[in-house]
């Protein structure tokens, strides 16, 4: 069966009050190297408004999560 | 459809073939060495005294005193298994073994031949025997399948008609799911308790608060693809609708029994080096090499140890061999009655040319054929994929690239 490389994978995050990440996966964000929005299919009945942040967590992880505008809900995404 | 075979207890059973008195008895296997005491399957008689399954063993000896420990016998279970597994095979079922006590098959190749699905399952529980307390369930998904199994009564069969999973699901208790004892009480201080509660949430929320165990959980309560939930990163090949049969077993084995218990292990090894000699003659074998070997004892004072070595590259070479099991000795629990040795899976090539000059072409193609199944003999079917890209410039990362399975 054919599958989705680099599916998002829901993630657990604690947010900030501007609307970006504090935690991932229960550890503290260090810092934000990037934000950016994807909206995309808006002329289709599933569109995509996502909202990106690459992260450094304290462990020095680099990690890119996402909120999904459309149906809410954090994700994490390899690829992006 | 998927059917599902599913023997309650498999472990305990196993082990209590050789004394069946103590399955009247309250027992229970005993907790794997080295590991938490939590204790494995019961029998009925602890249950009925208030002994489950994972319970801590202080407090089973507090609830029941005269709880009986059965030791644990992997050999024993991989071989009633494996009996099992072959009867099943002689009866015409392509079969895929999950673990010891479950698998699944699809019906489809039987249907015929035993006049529809019932009287197939009914076979197969034929085949299993009827003292395993086997129950058998078939669905248009796995877990479905296995569903219907878990509720079935033993040596009965429950049929799910197709397109109507998500009812018979839905009225299921929640201890069904694949899911942490945690994250069931979770829910079940949110008044989820039942399949269906759980399949009317909505899966971001669901994803959101238990993560990726709770989003396959909900996406198995509502009878979906697994693998929109995105969980092929996590099992990958993992495919509801579809089962995978296992190759022929080789079926190549050699015992050597010691006249009293060996614990030396200088003495195991030399016992191992025979154990090889004899094992690479056999004619069976007819040149091909190893890919795959099990190494077994039985120990003193009953139960037995059982450890797999998967090659790096097969090989018929007794030192190679030899450094591979050699090493697992060292993790025997008890002295030993005997030491076994099984040939699990061959390699196709009879001996290999070492390469004068660098592999191209038609050998190059072999040997990275050879290789990925080297690794879907330690990493399952469907573990190996070719990347395709269908749209690079997308934006959308998930849409760039898709996994193609290279069964």
């Amino acid at each position: 069966m054919l599958a989705r490389l680099n599916e998002p994978q829901p993630a657990l995050v604690e947010e900030r009050f501007d609307g970006s990440p504090d935690r991932v996966n229960r550890q503290p964000v260090a810092a934000i190297r990037e934000e950016w929005r994807v909206l995309d299919r808006w002329w289709t009945e599933e569109p995509i408004s996502r909202r990106y942040f690459e992260v450094v967590l304290e462990s020095g992880q680099n990690v890119v999560v996402f909120r999904d505008q459309e149906q809410g809900g954090w994700f994490s995404q390899r690829g992006a | 459809m998927i059917a599902c075979i599913l023997v309650p207890g498999f472990e305990l059973q196993a082990a209590l073939r050789s004394r069946p008195r103590l399955g009247l008895r309250p027992a229970a296997l005993a907790p794997e060495p080295g590991t938490e005491p939590l204790l494995g399957p019961v029998t009925a008689a602890a249950e009925a005294a208030g002994v489950r399954p994972g319970m801590r063993l202080g407090e089973a000896l507090a609830l029941c005193p005269s709880i009986a420990l059965v030791e644990r016998d992997p050999h024993g279970v991989e071989e009633e298994w494996e009996g099992i597994l072959k009867r099943l095979e002689d009866s015409g079922f392509a079969i895929e073994s999950v673990e010891p006590g479950c698998l699944y098959f699809d019906t489809r190749g039987v249907e015929r031949l035993y006049g529809g699905v019932k009287p197939a399952l009914k076979r197969a529980l034929a085949s299993v025997g009827a003292s395993w307390n086997a129950s058998a369930g078939a669905a248009d998904r796995r877990f479905a399948a296995l569903a219907a199994a878990a509720i079935a009564r033993p040596d009965q069969a429950v049929v799910v008609d197709d397109g109507r999973s998500k009812e018979f699901l839905a009225p299921l208790p929640l201890s069904l799911l694949p899911l942490e004892q945690p994250r069931r009480e979770e829910l079940g201080h949110l008044g989820v308790k039942k399949i269906g509660q759980l399949a009317g949430l909505p899966g971001s929320a669901v994803a959101e608060r238990l993560g990726p165990d709770g989003r396959r959980a909900w996406s198995l309560a509502r009878n979906e693809d697994t693998a929109d939930a995105g969980l092929n990163d996590i099992q990958p090949g993992f495919n509801d609708t579809r089962v995978t049969a296992r190759p022929p077993a080789t079926d190549l084995a050699e015992w050597l029994e010691f006249p009293e218990a060996v614990a030396n292990e200088l003495t195991l090894r030399r016992a191992l080096t025979a154990l090889l000699d004899r094992i690479l003659a056999r004619p069976e074998r007819g040149g091909r090499e190893i890919r795959k070997v099990a190494l077994s004892a039985r120990l003193v004072g009953g139960g037995s140890w059982r450890r797999t070595a998967t090659l790096r590259e097969p090989s018929a070479e007794r030192g190679v061999l030899r450094a591979a099991l050699g090493p697992k000795l060292a993790e025997l629990p008890a002295p030993v009655l005997s030491l076994g040795i099984e040939l699990l899976t061959l390699a196709e090539a009879e001996g290999r040319q070492l390469a004068l000059v660098r592999p191209e072409g038609e050998e190059l193609e072999t040997r990275l054929r050879d290789g990925l199944r080297q690794v879907r003999a330690r990493a399952g079917a469907g573990a190996v994929a070719t990347v395709v890209e269908v749209a690079p410039w997308s934006r959308i990362p998930e849409q760039r690239a898709l996994l193609v399975p290279r069964d």
